[in-house]
């Protein structure tokens, strides 16, 4: 990480000043000077990243061309959800939820307190539903088709696949929206700089609305599997489920992305940020503590509801009263320790531990719990292919926070005239 | 198979339901107060 941090104090040292871009050739220009790497290039983690990356993107083509079947993937007619469905897309756009829970609490509670965070946190959503929301184009057989709920060639408005995919576009371009301003001020546009802003309320608003459905969304998705989820995590419910779940999803990886952020990008935050971030951790804390303790009750409850106590004393059952104690119920608790002791490690491990709980969460209603009743033997495990795609692509996602954060003020206060605006 | 998916009487677990919200509505207000203590003071 030594090297992402002289690449931050490169940027620091440049004076903060907006470029003059009158013409598309300034502009041309511009980006690529911008594109140009910055500090030192050879760091541990871009000489072990970039060859993951190169071989995942040699495997994505291969994938594209060939399709979905054996070598590249171990999906099959029985297994058509596996890795990439569960970890990258329906994982991945859970733990992008931070983004619409900070705007709620910044922009409609008004909470001011967290709103340093808030564009680290916006970028990353944007980000995570571009790269893992936007891998399933990988997951569709026929991939050249993905436009078509788009421009209307074949909606197919009786899939929960349209809602899906709406749902993800519309998020996506709210959340640029969202985010917006900082391009603006990257980029020295006051005029569209002005014009942006004022859409940020709107955005967020309509931002809001659309994750609470579309989270549950992906949830309804699930529901379309009734006989093949094991009863302990099918219910009727799922896109509650879902919903409730992304909050704290999304706030431990808010947590967890912020705690790297803040030691890799920490000469881009003045010190009374970097006071007032303690003070987020806690509070963020606290929130992820009590939505947990509601979620468990709200498993029990479900559970009672869908009249599976039956099978808690089995192998799934043992394997689901794992998931409720290892990483909702103990996380949870963790979190209300931090949070009463302000103890900034207490509050990472349960980030962590919750950030597990939510990937196995959603893996087991994608491929573990699902098909529950196969033998091992003849059970999905995701190929080599489909574990280095899937790493290439969060690692490209992290190049990309990385690039951006180093040269848009993200994490770094906003120029001078920006502020100027913003106090008008 | 068949029979781990066979229709039910919905209503049949709605006493427990109640009473695991009964329990959650108690447990949750000692719970707040528990994040909200300061251990540092």
């Amino acid at each position: 990480m030594a090297g992402e941090k002289l690449e931050t104090v490169a940027v620091v040292e440049q004076k903060e000043e907006s470029p003059k871009i009158k013409s598309v050739a300034d502009f041309l220009d511009f980006i690529k000077k911008e594109l140009k790497p910055r500090g030192n290039i050879a760091t541990p983690f871009n000489i072990i990243s970039l060859p993951i990356m190169l071989i995942g993107y040699v495997f994505i083509v291969l994938r594209l061309v060939f399709g979905l079947g054996r070598p590249i993937t171990n999906l099959s007619q029985e297994y058509p959800w596996g890795l990439w469905i569960g970890f990258d897309v329906v994982t991945g756009v859970a733990f992008a939820g931070g983004a619409y829970v900070l705007c709620f609490i910044v922009y409609v509670l008004r909470v001011e307190k967290y709103h340093p965070i808030i564009r680290a946190t916006v970028l990353n959503g944007f980000l995570a539903y571009c790269f893992y929301a936007g891998a399933i184009v990988l997951d569709i057989g026929r991939w050249w088709n993905i436009y078509n709920p788009m421009v209307g060639n074949n909606f197919g408005v009786n899939s929960v696949m349209f809602l899906v995919a709406w749902h993800f576009f519309l998020y996506m371009m709210a959340e640029l929206v969202e985010f917006s301003p900082a391009i603006a001020e990257w980029l020295g546009a006051k005029k569209l700089r002005k014009i942006l802003s004022g859409l940020t309320i709107g955005a967020v608003v309509f931002g809001i609305t659309l994750s609470t459905l579309h989270q549950s969304g992906l949830g309804a998705l699930m529901m379309m599997a009734k006989s093949k989820i094991h009863p302990l995590w099918y219910t009727q419910f799922i896109p509650i489920l879902y919903f409730v779940s992304s909050i704290f999803a999304g706030l431990s990886l808010v947590i967890f992305e912020g705690s790297i952020s803040h030691k890799v990008f920490s000469h881009q935050i003045d010190e009374h940020h970097h006071k007032q971030y303690d003070e987020i951790l806690v509070g963020l804390a606290r929130i992820c503590s009590v939505v947990m303790f509601g979620y468990f009750f709200l498993k029990i409850l479900l559970v009672v509801h869908e009249h599976a106590v039956k099978y808690v004393n089995s192998t799934m059952g043992f394997w689901w009263l794992l998931e409720m104690i290892g990483f909702i119920l103990i996380p949870c608790f963790i979190f209300m320790r931090g949070a009463q002791r302000k103890d900034k490690g207490l509050i990472k491990l349960a980030a962590v531990l919750t950030i597990m709980g939510i990937i196995l969460n959603r893996l087991n209603y994608t491929f573990i719990a699902y098909n529950w009743y196969v033998p091992l033997t003849e059970r999905y495990w995701p190929s080599p292919v489909e574990l280095v795609i899937t790493a290439s692509i969060i690692l490209t996602e992290v190049w990309t926070f990385r690039w951006m954060v180093n040269r848009m003020p993200v994490l770094k206060e906003p120029p001078a005239w920006a502020k100027a605006m913003d106090r008008h | 198979m068949e029979e781990l998916f066979t229709y039910y009487d919905m209503f049949s677990a709605k006493g427990d339901e109640y009473l695991i919200i009964i329990l959650f509505l108690i447990l949750v207000l000692g719970f707040w107060s528990f994040v909200n203590m300061n251990a540092e003071r």
